[in-house]
């Protein structure tokens, strides 16, 4: 999918909405982290840079993708709520995303 | 190699579909091994929803007894149409709803998927966690017969593996049984947020006379922005989960944070009143795979079966998925077992699943509604525009102008057109009915 449709949304709905935070919401979330693999991760930064409109620092629930000065595409992947937005909502498929080791990420306490 | 581990039937995945799999296996006495990837079953499983007592008494008689982990039953449910001021409200609240058990109850996945995986494992099932599986065991010829997992010698090997492994379906995908990964236009990202209340609060709040009410609302209209999608309040039994799903491709194209939509619905004048004081216990997210009977994947192979989440088994409008995905692990596992007697694991014989699914509600509801994730893409402006007319046109109804009646419902109708054509108006309620009919 290369980004065929852009916006439909009025931008004086989009101005409603309120800045919030990430991260003040997943200190609620419980997780198990595996300091030694990163099950998520950039297939080539090159695509990143040459994106126009960088959807997944938006659209990822847990915020697991920021950008640093220069511009590149870091990956929290710590944060990752498990949800495979990215994997299939990069216009670009530039993310290789794949399943944590049995045991480790998120642990649901209520779900 | 040792000793290998051989089982009658391996079941991927310790979610509703899974668990209502290996639950049939066992009681029609297959040695059965379920394996999760979560430290424990639910782990990972996060939904907005309920559970349905007609899928617990098809797979397990006597779920009473067993002491399920509900959190309310629902005897109010409904609709709720949101403009940025206004709500109108349809709802059902009935006695007919206040029987036990009642048709649906409001849960909490951490504490109903492990109750449920804990009947399988009472019944027989050995039930592995902190297991992913990576791939498949094949024979000469191709066909699978067993799983590979991240455990050190983690090789588990049976004649008939059934796979519900959720929506990211990374397994059926390898196995060439989904073509293509999930559209983005065609598959919910759902955040959800758990807030704590005390129980007395809950009930005040919502109008319940005691924990044997609740209640379980879809929002359409502001709580999404207007986009296509739905936000949803459900009562839990000292709490509320509130949230909303939209599909991811307008999250995308429009560059949108789920979770500023979330807090922004919880702010709205309407909602914030029911949700005061309340503590976030928890938030999360998860996608909903609403492709739709004709994206569906192929459900069997030699050796395998795919149920649930990870063969897109969601019936959006009615917000029901997890009896579907009961009921579909339920035939798989009967189908397993018809296999066992037979000694025949090919996929002419396993295509027995995918017929009884066609007899049951599953595929019937999913060949009904094949149109509606395509209704909802395809007309956008749907929610905004209609839920705001409802809202203004109420208002007018409602309210006293020392205006003729009749002038009044002109001043309606003109609310209509100045949104939308009569044209519009028409090929949306064209598009709407087909969504329904199939």
């Amino acid at each position: 999918m290369r980004e065929k449709k852009r916006t439909t949304l009025n931008p004086a709905l989009a101005a409603t909405l309120p800045p919030t935070n990430v991260d003040d919401l997943l200190v609620s979330v419980k997780y198990y982290v595996d300091e030694e693999y990163a099950h998520i991760r950039i297939k080539d930064d090159k695509v990143c840079a040459d994106c126009p409109h960088r959807p997944c620092l938006d659209f990822c629930p847990a915020g697991v993708f920021t950008q640093d000065r220069t511009g590149k595409i870091l990956v929290g992947y710590q944060a990752c709520l498990e949800c495979g937005s990215c994997r299939i909502g990069c216009p670009y498929q530039n993310v290789d995303w794949n399943l944590p080791r049995g045991g480790y990420g998120v642990a649901y306490k209520f779900g | 190699m040792a000793n290998k581990l051989t089982f009658d039937a391996i079941v991927v995945g310790g979610g509703p579909a899974g668990t209502s799999a290996a639950i049939t296996m066992a009681r029609a006495g297959l040695q059965t091994i379920l394996i999760e990837r979560g430290r424990f079953a639910g782990a990972k499983n996060f939904f907005g929803g309920v559970l349905y007592t007609h899928a617990l008494d098809a797979v397990l008689p006597d779920w009473q007894s067993r002491g399920p982990a509900l959190e309310r039953p629902v005897t109010d449910t409904g609709y709720w149409l949101l403009s940025p001021d206004s709500v109108l409200r349809f709802t059902q609240k009935s006695e007919r709803f206040k029987k036990v058990p009642a048709e649906s109850y409001t849960a909490l996945r951490a504490n109903f998927d492990p109750w449920f995986a804990q009947q399988a494992v009472d019944l027989g099932v050995l039930v592995i966690t902190k297991t992913t599986v990576t791939g498949f065991l094949r024979d000469e010829k191709g066909r699978v017969i067993g799983v590979t997992t991240d455990r050190p010698d983690g090789d588990v090997y049976a004649p008939v593996v059934i796979i519900a492994e959720g929506v990211n379906n990374l397994l059926t995908q390898q196995l060439g049984l989904a073509k293509s990964d999930l559209p983005p236009r065609f598959v919910a990202l759902s955040v959800k947020e758990y807030l704590g209340l005390p129980e007395k609060e809950v009930e005040a709040r919502f109008g319940l006379s005691g924990p044997d009410e609740g209640v379980a609302i879809d929002v359409f209209g502001d709580a999404t922005l207007g986009l296509p999608g739905t936000g949803f309040i459900y009562t839990d039994r000292a709490g509320i989960s509130i949230g909303c799903g939209l599909l991811l491709e307008q999250l995308v194209i429009n560059n949108l944070k789920p979770y500023e939509i979330l807090a922004r619905f919880k702010n709205h004048p309407i909602i914030k009143p029911y949700l005061e004081g309340a503590e976030r216990l928890e938030y999360g997210a998860h996608l909903i795979p609403e492709t739709g009977y004709d994206r569906m994947p192929t459900l069997y192979t030699d050796g395998v079966m795919v149920a649930g989440d990870a063969a897109g088994m969601v019936d959006a409008l009615h917000r029901e998925g997890t009896n579907l995905a009961m009921i579909a692990g339920k035939i798989a596992g009967e189908t397993a077992v018809e296999a066992h007697k037979q000694r025949n694991f090919s996929a002419e014989f396993l295509k027995e699943y995918r017929r009884r699914l066609q007899d049951s509600f599953v595929l019937k509801d999913l060949k009904q509604y094949r149109r509606m994730t395509d209704f909802l893409d395809s007309t956008p402006h749907f929610m905004e525009t209609y839920v705001n007319f409802a809202n203004e046109a109420a208002y007018r109804y409602f309210t006293a102008h020392g205006m003729a009646k009749r002038d009044m419902e002109k001043e309606i109708i003109r609310l209509l057109t100045r949104r939308r054509s009569f044209l519009g108006v028409a090929v949306d309620m064209i598009k709407l009915l087909r969504g329904m009919r199939g």
